[in-house]
């Protein structure tokens, strides 16, 4: 019987092939969407789950609210740890602090390693919450003394190649030039998906021997860091409440007076650890790696649902069009006595085969796929994941369920036919389905439309971002940073001092960080004009003399800094506005308070945005490297070309490389930034979106046109004998598509109305995260609305005006 | 004494139309014996076809009663009736109904599908109809592929193969010529020779002849 089902579901795919082809198209386009994007969803909802008791794992993290922003920060301030491990709700709590070595020796092997990253000075209470398997060391006393250390099997394999883990085990490293630390044992990487990412364990009491040694013996409460983070697992009938009770309790006793006075406040929550992988609140430890987004596989998801939902549609628009085609058959088959039952059972069994063969197609072009869409998938995320089991669960249930979707209404409707009438030949087709089929049609291009409005303003808005003035000068521009380590100005000067030989360099400048980037380094200042105080938040770009000419700063009032060094500020307008200042020039010459000093406000300059356009303008000020010698705020050379064209750039670039490696001989520490790039980045986000809605539209609008194909081939098929006598009754070929066309158009016209209000709400919703943003235009609505008819009549033309020329004879012949 | 294989007693299908109620067929009472050869006769729209299907349960009659082999069909569920439908009765059309996208092996063996015969059996029975009506070497040909009579002839392979005890044929030469007709016609009586109940519906006196009894009909009822 099976058989029987199967070959006749194979004969009729064949004898239709053209709707098959539709048919299939459809569904690959959505599976394959829904397998790629499934995939992403699994890998990344699969991180860190296989700890031992994950549910109790929680990692504190701080909030900083002020008046003006809120500050999140995965670390806590170093006083917490103490104060809660005495709770009876924490089974564990455990504190480390990421620190990067600048430097790690293998003396015995003479090899030196530069910036190890991943290292983090940790006690054995970090390897009772997460679960490392040790190849080697004694596991009883875990870091139970200073300056031992613990590596993870890839570390060790970099430090010692080619040693067994045993016989690593007492050996000695030597970081940053001096502390001499034993390794005490090797433990195993973590195989499965992990944010853990740590590679090197030393005992927590070395820190006292380093750098934060000050930090530590004397802990406060108003100093919070990314590097100090704290963990805890909870008991297994802990009362989270109590907790967060406790901690809100902490964070209240300890604000001191400032805070106090200025409204500042500090949270601690507890961050659940699978919370981890998705909040980009937070951050992880990996930051190359990128966070997954909930929004972004939301969206995702959403749009494989939507393509899914159009496969589906397909299926069903063509199968109930094609029904009285299958009628015949159905009636034979019931007087042959077959059940009702059976019948639905033979279409829904041709359905899964149709969807067999799409998920088949769509397995094989998902790999492809993958590589498509590198921009959203994952880096470590390979197509074997396909092959764990819940994965293969879950496409089973999928196929099972796309094939319900599809096949069940088609197969409720063929197997309703009246037998009697069907061999005869009367067979009524029913006005509600061809309702339900415009229903669906409608409902397909709505969602297509959706599509095509939200692609043209999502470009709209990103080319906004992109063609905005960012208020200063952004082309042409390279920022040269100096090595990490590096403190001093001695060599960036020897450095900026070189390139002014290059002839293609226009202006040079030492400074901080470009005008606009993601990095902010701010203070409070305090204004106080006589009656009041006016407290803010304000942000620093910093530069020597030369910063301002550089990067086209616009001075309105005042001057600029009168050399690297000197207490002097120049803020903007921003800044002016929020300390009460009424004019650029009412400010000059006032002072304002930071922390304990009085600097002059000496120039106000124009409002440049420091950042994306989705962030307001923040108060910020310009100001040189005030700590010289000691410390210097100045990590970057910044380079203004004499010549904006990119021809000659890579000349100059390679001249800039070539100076910087006779200034910095013993370090590869080479890196360039280009500020117009690093722009760009602020909107890797939108453009990635615009990507996906690309995608989505030109596929949607594929499926939709697709079934629409299917049925004006369909509808026009069967009204072959009207458009003959029509032809023999004069009627022109325009007038004959005309009339074949309208009852379409008008489902796309409807498609319209439908989907502009839903484009509309959502864009709207969408913009308001930027703080600048373009207008909804009108035309835009307009455009997308005739564009898609345009399409539509394309699609419908194929088909129509074929049947319009046709011979009236032939058709009406064979009446 | 001969089985009653059919007893229709005032049996009456009736539709609306609009507002209008047609009465399709009036009060009906016929006794069919097990291996008569019964020809319906009458003009269009007399009620024969009608009548066929509502003996053979396609439709049903709207009152009266029915019953098949002392079983009564009126009151019967749905799925019994069905049940003693696959059994018994076989159906033969004008229009052949031959499903295109099957073979003629494959169309002759559906029935059988529906009966949950077993693999094996089936290739037995399906054999042995074709070679009965020497189409074996036709048997991977589709129905297009057919003249007129060679369908029929298919179409009443199909109708035999589950052995019925009655087969209902509805204007089974209506499509053919005349030296196809006679084959066809022979081929019932032959059938009914062998003791396969028939009731046709014909509009050919000669066709009508092949019966063993003639029941003329105008306007649904018996005259």
């Amino acid at each position: 019987m099976i058989r029987n089902y199967f070959k006749i579901a194979w004969r009729n795919l064949m004898k239709h092939k053209v709707f098959s082809l539709i048919n299939i198209i459809g569904l690959i386009i959505g599976l394959s969407a829904s397998f790629v994007i499934g995939l992403m969803i699994y890998y990344d909802a699969t991180f860190d789950t296989f700890h031992k008791d994950k549910d109790r794992i929680y990692r504190v993290v701080t909030d900083l609210t002020s008046p003006e922003a809120t500050f999140s920060i995965p670390g806590v301030t170093l006083a917490l740890g103490d104060a809660i491990t005495e709770n009876s709700n924490f089974e564990t709590v455990s504190g480390f602090y990421i620190e990067r070595p600048s430097k790690v020796e293998n003396r015995e092997l003479n090899s030196e390693f530069k910036w190890p990253n991943f290292v983090i000075f940790a006690d054995a209470n970090y390897f009772k919450i997460f679960d490392y398997k040790f190849l080697a060391g004694n596991t009883s006393e875990i870091l139970a003394s200073p300056n031992n250390v613990i590596l993870t099997e890839n570390r060790a394999s970099d430090y010692f190649p080619n040693t067994k883990p045993s016989d690593i085990i007492g050996k000695t490293l030597v970081y940053n030039d001096s502390l001499h630390i034993t390794v005490t044992g090797i433990v195993e990487n973590f195989k499965e998906r992990t944010d853990f990412v740590f590679e090197e364990f030393i005992s927590h009491s070395t820190i006292l021997q380093t750098r934060l040694r000050e930090d530590f013996l004397n802990k406060n409460w108003n100093n919070t860091n990314d590097a100090s983070q704290l963990f805890v697992k909870v008991t297994s009938n802990a009362d989270l409440s109590a907790i967060q009770n406790r901690l809100d309790n902490l964070a209240k006793e300890h604000q001191d007076e400032e805070s106090k006075k200025y409204g500042d406040e500090q949270q601690f929550t507890l961050q659940p650890l699978g919370d981890i992988h998705f909040n980009e609140k937070y951050g992880i430890y990996d930051w190359s790696k990128g966070q997954a987004s909930k929004s972004l596989l939301t969206n995702l998801a959403l749009v494989a649902i939507f393509l899914l939902v159009l496969g589906c549609i397909n299926f069903i628009n063509l199968n109930t069009a094609q029904a009285s085609q299958r009628a015949k058959e159905i009636g034979i088959r019931k007087t042959l006595g077959s059940s009702r039952k059976q019948l639905i059972g033979q279409f829904m069994g041709e359905t899964f085969l149709l969807v067999l063969v799409s998920a088949v197609l769509s397995l094989l072009l998902s790999r492809w796929l993958i590589n498509v869409f590198s921009d959203f998938v994952p880096e470590g995320l390979s197509y074997e994941l396909m092959k764990s089991p819940l994965i293969i669960l879950g496409i089973a249930v999928l196929l099972l369920l796309v094939t319900f979707l599809s096949g069940f209404y088609p197969a409720l409707v063929l197997s309703k036919f009246n037998t009697v009438s069907v061999l005869k030949n009367h067979l009524a087709v029913g006005n509600k389905k061809v309702k339900l089929r415009k229903f669906l049609t409608v409902f397909q291009f709505s969602i297509a439309q959706v599509f095509v409005i939200a692609t043209l303003l999502v470009g709209q808005q990103i080319n906004f971002l992109l063609e905005t003035d960012m208020g200063f000068k952004t082309d042409a521009i390279v920022s040269v940073y100096s090595p990490r380590a590096e403190r001093e100005i001695s060599k960036k000067e020897l450095y900026a001092e070189k390139l002014r030989a290059i002839p293609e360099i226009k202006s040079i400048s030492i400074g901080g960080h470009a005008p606009a980037s993601i990095s902010t380094n701010s203070s409070s200042v305090t204004y106080n004009n006589g009656d009041n105080e006016v407290n803010l938040d304000l942000q620093f770009i910093f530069g020597d003399v030369n910063y301002a000419k550089v990067f086209e700063l616009d001075l309105i009032a005042g001057r600029t800094i009168r050399n690297d060094t000197v207490k002097e500020l120049v803020i903007n307008e921003t800044c002016r506005k929020r300390l009460g200042f009424k004019s650029p020039d009412e400010a000059i010459g006032k002072t304002v308070l930071l922390g304990d000093q009085s600097v002059p406000i000496v120039g106000v300059m124009a409002d440049f945005f420091q950042r994306s356009l989705r962030s307001d303008i923040k108060p910020m000020a310009y100001r040189g490297d005030w700590y010289l010698p000691d410390w210097s705020q100045f990590q970057a050379v910044h380079i203004a070309f004499q010549n904006e064209s990119s021809a000659d750039f890579k000349g100059t670039l390679s001249k800039i490389e070539n100076t910087y490696k006779t200034v910095y001989t013993e370090t590869d520490d080479y890196r360039v930034e280009f500020l117009d790039e690093t722009i760009q980045k602020f909107y890797n986000r939108e453009q990635k979106m615009s990507k996906l809605l690309n995608w989505a539209t030109g596929l949607s609008i594929l499926i939709s046109c697709l079934g629409l194909l299917g049925l004006v081939i369909y509808t026009t098929n069967r009204r072959v004998k009207e458009i003959g006598v029509r032809k023999v009754l004069g009627a022109s070929l325009l007038q004959i598509n005309a009339l074949l066309c309208k009852e379409f158009l008008i489902l796309v016209a409807i498609a319209f109305v439908i989907a502009a209000p839903i484009a509309y709400y959502g864009i709207n919703n969408w913009l308001q995260d930027f703080a600048y943003k373009t207008s909804i235009n009108f035309w835009v609505f307009l455009v997308s609305g005739l564009a898609m008819i345009v399409f539509a009549l394309l699609v419908i033309s194929v088909k129509t005006l074929q049947a319009a020329n046709a011979n009236p004879v032939d058709s009406l012949r064979s009446e | 004494m001969k089985t009653i294989l059919v007893s229709l007693n005032e049996a009456t299908r009736t539709v609306n139309s609009g507002r209008h109620k047609i009465t399709l067929l009036d009060n009906i009472n016929l006794n069919v014996e097990e291996g008569e050869f019964i020809s319906l006769m009458g003009p269009s729209g007399s009620g024969k076809s009608t009548l066929l299907n509502c003996i053979g349960m396609l439709d049903n009659f709207t009152d009266g009663g029915y019953t098949f082999l002392g079983e009564p069909v009126h009151s019967m569920k749905e799925k019994n009736r069905s049940k003693l439908y696959k059994e018994y009765i076989g159906f033969v059309f004008q229009a052949y109904h031959l499903i295109d996208e099957l073979t003629v092996y494959e169309n002759i063996e559906t029935p059988l599908l529906y009966k949950n015969v077993k693999s094996s059996e089936r290739k037995a029975m399906v054999a042995d109809m074709l070679d009965r009506f020497n189409i074996v070497g036709k048997k991977d040909l589709f129905p297009v592929q057919l003249s007129g009579g060679q369908q029929q002839l298919v179409g009443i392979a199909r109708a035999l193969i589950g052995q019925p005890k009655l087969i209902l044929a509805d204007e089974p030469t209506g499509n053919l010529n005349s030296k196809q007709s006679e084959e066809i016609m022979e081929l019932f009586a032959q059938l009914n020779k062998e003791g396969v109940t028939i009731i046709q519906a014909t509009h050919s006196e000669s066709n009508a002849a092949y019966g063993s009894r003639i029941i003329n009909l105008l306007d649904g009822k018996i005259v």
